[in-house]
């Protein structure tokens, strides 16, 4: 999130889309309730009247998986209705950025410009600017890439800036904006509704209603979770949410923002330390052997022409020398040949099961993640798993990936998979930091110690280290510098120590001797440097853990803070919590105040534009002041660089820096019961894994109805964790489907009959709800039924157990995240 | 006498079910512990009512209304009202029951009931919970020994700064949306007219059923509810009655003193039962001090009993029907 959760209480208009969010982030109801008591109108627009909706002011249905088809409709009902922010998207936006001329979408055939036939993929180059001039680096005294001349710093040649013509009238039909404007004129009201299946006066009251918060003074929120993410075209999901964003004014303003709500698995700090293939911590990229083959060609490929990302190099130079310690040098480019470059083939998860199952992958950690129950097509992964030598589990309970060979389809005789499971120590038995979605880094302590033999995830890695280090130390091994190098000094009295890491997460001073009793802590990444005389694991965390005259107190450091002073009164709380980046409440807040930075709205000031200074509220999140060489500062009036994180410095509609579009446009999930109807390609072309055998696609003759899986506020994920507590079990008994009155009395199903649910990768059965909270729903003339399931049972657990109903989800998923399609699929439902 | 009230605006509930939670842990209250030993519900209500292990509960109930789509979503709180005039602590013989004089609620004496269950009949809205394993009632105690230990505060449940933990009950402590609160009676009650008020007249979605209960019910109750559809869609009656038999077991206790409970109990009970006014038909036999049910033999406590295995082990378990379609 760009905001946290209580500036929810700041909005006057909220739309939760692809989100149950007081069931599945109860605490979000405490501030959408807050804005709704100072007047604020609330949206749900879910495929069922959940529980949120039942506290909203206006509910509507949409079919899963037409999320796109509803937000363009509301771009196009915007702009048509001239309800859009115009100053703010002129100012902040690429509006005015011409667009390369050969760009194209083709509604025949449901292409954008640039399609590479003999590599499946876009060439994005159509999708750029047309540049205006191009402008050198400037390695110069005071210059953005000064320091790339410091001794130290590893060889590149800083990129030049590509400056794209404008038209500040929006005049020429090449404009960012006219592109946008002409691409969502197909999706007016009448066929949206025929895509989605809602009615066009509930369609056009929502839009009204949203698109109020256009308005100067107004603004509006978007809340979204997984209902939006978890599509093979999710990505683009979350982006056309942006994109009405920007057309509304909302983001930098208090009570705005796309709201991608993060629960207890801790997506935010996942994404943050990158557990992700891809990603290096504080959301770089890991290198590629494609594009990153050496430490020249990483810097010079991810590096910015212009704003913040100039910096990219200090960022991860410094990263390096906390991996590396005294053995990163610019001699040896800091170590980076040692880190392990990604190669042609993906391990993301569901690529990881089709390497089980073909024998290349041999052995499996499993760290807090239950796969054998959660991930896409469940049944395939387990017979994968099945064909290991060997697994470990480290989780809090036996999960159904520890017991996988006790799930009802596999036969334990014919499974050889060894497994050990390593118990590990809940949150309340260990010390250290969490992150909330609201980006807020928070000190907890330990409470008790862990049961019998659990232990901190932190530590059971300590020993798993150590033995790893003994082995390559006395055994030799296959490049065995890239282990024996690493520094891995996170120990007091011989004890590894959360706070000797949080140390290294802030960031400090390089010195060959140093230890964490005496290392220089640093307060802001801006002190960082590429020359190797700083080191610092997690940049975005610098300044978190600073206070080195009690290094060892997290209660005096910025995280371990727990102030309840809100000067402001609307919620930003500097002393509580530490918000990384540099305790910055509320990100882009450049853009909450007008060209002339005059807040839209004087009750949200956060930064405010006096006419000799800026005023500020919360850290600002744009270049404000500048110091000349003789350390005089002085401050940089208003200008329209309000997004300081794109080399642009403006945010875009029309991008080239994704996969698979340039602009969000609508595609069927991979198993729909209906055509599309906004253009002339059924799926996107960017699909991942459609063509591996195990994903078995299924007919909408054979499988007509519509399902959508989602959890319930009484439990988490695969109920692992929540299944194992009584209370949570008998205020939730069982696993059921929600079907409606109409698709029940076809199929004779009564309520609390156990129904059957199946489709060619799998078999459940479960409980039915019969109710009007789900209605069919009329998609282009045709009746279309869709059922909702739950997805928190197994067979593991000894209070509560179940089907698994995510074998029944395809495993196909999105070019850009890696997400599997949950949310939208094809089934076929009888009485048991 | 101070006068407090824990207020629950329905229309803010969003059902979580983390008050029942919270009921559960803080009051040390078991669940079923064997494999899928909870009797499906087919309903998000879960469990289906009130038993000897279970305070509180949530309801739910889906009305159709004339909209194109979605429904009216009752979320009810069931649990004790803690009435002005409560019938069950006027007929309980023991002083198990009793008004608490800090806050008007019904407070419960555990060590001193002695299972006879008349407060459970008597209760004009069927709260009170035998747990035979115990021999005791059981029922909301109003967390009176949190609100001892932290004072009667006001809350504002909604956006306010943490409150000192242990002023509110569980329930109340852990309700995200604010949609229960606990404070001084007339200001809950203020809080319950400005709401309705605003329900009535919303702009997008009015609730013209909207109403406040439990400031004129039974003289008033220290639950004081928002309902926004209409109140039988909450579980709870339209105008609960006080059973006016209960008035004439109140008047036995003086005579007989409150030390004697087990003579009171026995000659409680065969009052009542010749009034034909008890569902369960009990006989105390003073010698054994055994209280027997008179149809089945079984003993239902003795004063030397060893509680028995945790479990709702009431004698009308299960009484009401699972939920039928859309519940």
């Amino acid at each position: 999130m760009t905001g946290h959760w209580n500036d929810f209480k700041n909005a006057d208009v909220l739309i939760t889309c692809g989100s149950n969010n007081v069931e599945n982030h109860p605490e979000s109801a405490r501030w959408v309730q807050a804005a709704r008591d100072k007047g604020a109108i609330s949206i749900v627009v879910d495929p069922r009247y959940t529980r949120t909706a039942a506290v909203a002011d206006v509910y509507c249905p949409l079919r899963p998986g037409t999320d796109i088809a509803f937000w363009g409709g509301m771009i196009n009902y915007i702009i048509q209705h001239d309800m859009w922010q115009k100053e703010y998207v002129i100012t902040y936006t690429n509006a005015t950025y011409l667009i390369d001329p050969a760009y194209e979408f083709n509604v025949e055939t449901g292409m954008f410009t640039g399609w590479d036939e003999e590599h499946q993929k876009y060439v994005t180059t159509s999708w750029g600017y047309q540049t205006a001039e191009t402008v050198a680096p400037n390695t110069g005294a005071g210059g953005a890439f000064a320091y790339a001349l410091r001794p130290g710093t590893p060889a590149f040649t800083p990129p030049d800036k590509l400056v794209p013509k404008r038209d500040m009238t929006l005049q020429d039909p090449q404009c960012s904006f006219n592109v946008f404007k002409r691409h969502y004129e197909r999706y007016d009201l009448e066929t949206v509704c025929k895509v989605c299946g809602m009615d066009s006066q509930t369609l056009e009251q929502v839009y009204r209603l949203y698109g109020q918060s256009g308005a100067r003074d107004k603004v509006g929120a978007i809340l979204y979770a997984l209902g939006q993410t978890q599509h093979h075209y999710g990505s683009q999901n979350t982006r056309i949410m942006t994109l009405v964003q920007l057309l509304l004014g909302n983001v930098g303003v208090p009570g705005g923002s796309v709201n991608a709500l993060r629960g207890e698995p801790n997506v935010q700090g996942a994404t943050d330390m990158a557990m992700l293939v891809y990603d290096f911590p504080g959301y770089l990229k890991w290198p590629t052997a494609a594009s990153h083959a050496t430490l020249r060609e990483w810097l010079e490929h991810e590096t910015y022409s212009d704003g913040y990302y100039t910096n990219k190099p200090k960022f991860f130079i410094s990263a390096l020398k906390e991996w590396y310690g005294e053995h990163a040098t610019v001699e040896n480019d800091y170590g980076y040949d040692w880190l392990p470059k990604i190669g042609s083939l993906d391990f993301t998860t569901m690529s990881t099961f089709e390497h089980m199952d073909s024998g290349l992958i041999k052995a499996y950690f499993l760290w807090g993640m239950n796969p054998a129950n959660s991930t896409a097509n469940t049944k395939f992964a387990r017979q994968a798993m099945s064909k290991l030598e060997w697994l470990v589990v480290v989780d809090w309970v036996e999960t159904e990936s520890a017991c996988f060979w006790k799930a009802p389809d596999l036969n334990p005789a014919e499974i050889q998979t060894e497994v050990y499971y390593l118990p590990a120590a809940l949150i309340y038995e260990k010390m250290g930091s969490i992150v909330n979605s609201g980006r807020w880094l928070q000190w907890r302590y330990k409470a008790v110690e862990p049961a019998d033999l659990a232990k901190p995830d932190y530590e059971i890695c300590d020993l798993l280290w150590k033995e790893i280090v003994r082995l390559y130390s006395t055994e030799g091994g296959r490049c065995p510098e890239a282990i024996l190098n690493v520094k891995w000094d996170y120990h007091r009295d011989g004890v590894i120590d959360p706070r000797c890491v949080a140390m290294a997460l802030n960031g400090y001073k390089w010195d060959n001797a140093g230890s964490w009793e005496t290392r220089e802590l640093l307060s802001t990444f801006g002190d960082l440097g590429a020359d190797g005389t700083t080191a610092c694991a997690t940049w975005i965390y610098s300044g978190f853990y600073a206070n080195g005259s009690a290094r060892f107190d997290p209660s005096q450091q910025k995280v371990g803070g727990r102030s309840l002073e809100d000067k402001t009164g609307l919620g930003l709380y500097p002393g509580w919590a530490y918000a990384w980046p540099l305790n910055r409440r509320i990100l882009y807040n450049r853009a909450s105040a007008d060209a002339a930075g005059k807040p839209w709205n004087p009750e949200r000031a956060v930064v405010e534009w006096t006419g000799s200074e800026w005023a500020t509220n919360d850290v600002p999140d744009f270049a404000f002041q500048s110091r000349a060489a003789d350390g005089t500062v002085s401050w940089i009036p208003p200008n329209d660089r309000a997004f300081m994180m794109t080399w642009e410095q403006n945010a875009r509609f029309v991008c080239s820096t994704m996969k698979d579009m340039p602009l969000p446009e609508h595609y069927e999930p991979f198993e729909s019961p209906a055509d599309n109807l906004l253009n002339g390609r059924q799926n996107s072309p960017c699909i991942m894994f459609a063509d591996h055998p195990s994903v078995k696609r299924s007919d909408p003759a054979e499988y007509p109805i519509a399902v959508t899986t989602y959890s319930v506020v009484e439990m988490w994920q695969t109920g692992a964790q929540t299944r194992g507590c009584p209370a949570l079990v008998e205020s939730r008994p069982e696993q059921f489907i929600e079907m409606s009155v109409e698709l029940a009395e076809e199929k004779n199903i009564s309520n609390g009959d156990t129904v059957r649910v199946w489709n060619n990768r799998g078999d459940v059965k479960l409980t039915a709800f019969v109710t009007r909270r789900i209605k069919p729903l009329k998609v282009n003339g045709e009746l279309c039924h869709v059922v909702g399931m739950i997805h928190h049972w197994g067979w593991a657990g000894s209070f509560s157990t179940g089907d698994t109903v995510n074998d029944l989800a395809p495993n196909v998923g999105d070019p850009n995240s890696f997400i599997p399609e949950f949310k939208a699929f094809l089934v076929n439902v009888e009485k048991a | 006498m101070a006068d407090y009230a824990i207020f629950f605006d329905s229309s803010k509930c969003t059902a979580c079910k983390g008050c029942q939670v919270a009921c559960k842990c803080w009051n040390q209250l078991p669940s079923p512990l064997g494999l899928n030993a909870n009797k499906p519900t087919h309903s998000y209500q879960s469990p289906l009512d009130l038993n000897g292990d279970t305070r509180i509960i949530i309801h739910f109930e889906e009305n159709d209304n004339d909209k194109l789509w979605g429904v009216n979503w009752s979320f009810g709180r069931r649990s004790c009202m803690h009435c002005y005039d409560p019938a069950c602590a006027s007929v309980c013989p023991s002083g198990a029951l009793a008004v608490d004089g800090e806050t008007g609620f019904v407070r419960v004496s555990e060590s001193k009931c002695i299972g006879c269950k008349y407060c459970k009949s008597a209760c004009p809205f069927d709260v009170p919970r035998y747990h035979g394993a115990q021999s005791k009632i059981n029922k909301c105690t109003g967390c009176l020994d949190r609100i001892a230990n932290g004072g009667p505060v006001s809350i504002n449940g909604g956006t306010g700064q943490t409150q000192a933990q242990f002023s509110v009950p569980a329930c109340v402590h852990s309700c995200p949306p604010g949609a229960l609160k606990f404070g001084p009676r007339d200001e809950m009650l203020r809080l319950a007219h400005e709401r309705v008020a605003y329900l009535k007249a919303h702009e997008i979605d009015p609730s013209p059923h909207a109403s406040v209960y439990g400031e004129d019910q039974l003289n008033g109750t220290h639950v004081v509810m928002v309902l926004k559809y209409p109140v039988e869609t909450y579980g709870l009656p339209a105008n609960p009655q006080v059973n006016p038999l209960t008035g004439l077991l109140g008047l036995m206790k003086p005579l007989t003193g409150l030390a004697a409970a087990a003579t009171v109990a026995g000659l409680g009970i065969s009052f009542l039962t010749g009034l034909g006014y008890k569902r369960d038909k009990m006989h105390y036999d003073e010698k054994k001090h055994e209280q027997v049910d008179l149809d089945t033999g079984e003993v239902l406590w003795r004063s030397d009993a060893v509680p028995g295995p945790a479990g709702d082990e009431d004698g009308e378990k299960d009484a009401r029907p699972a939920k039928k379609g859309g519940k």
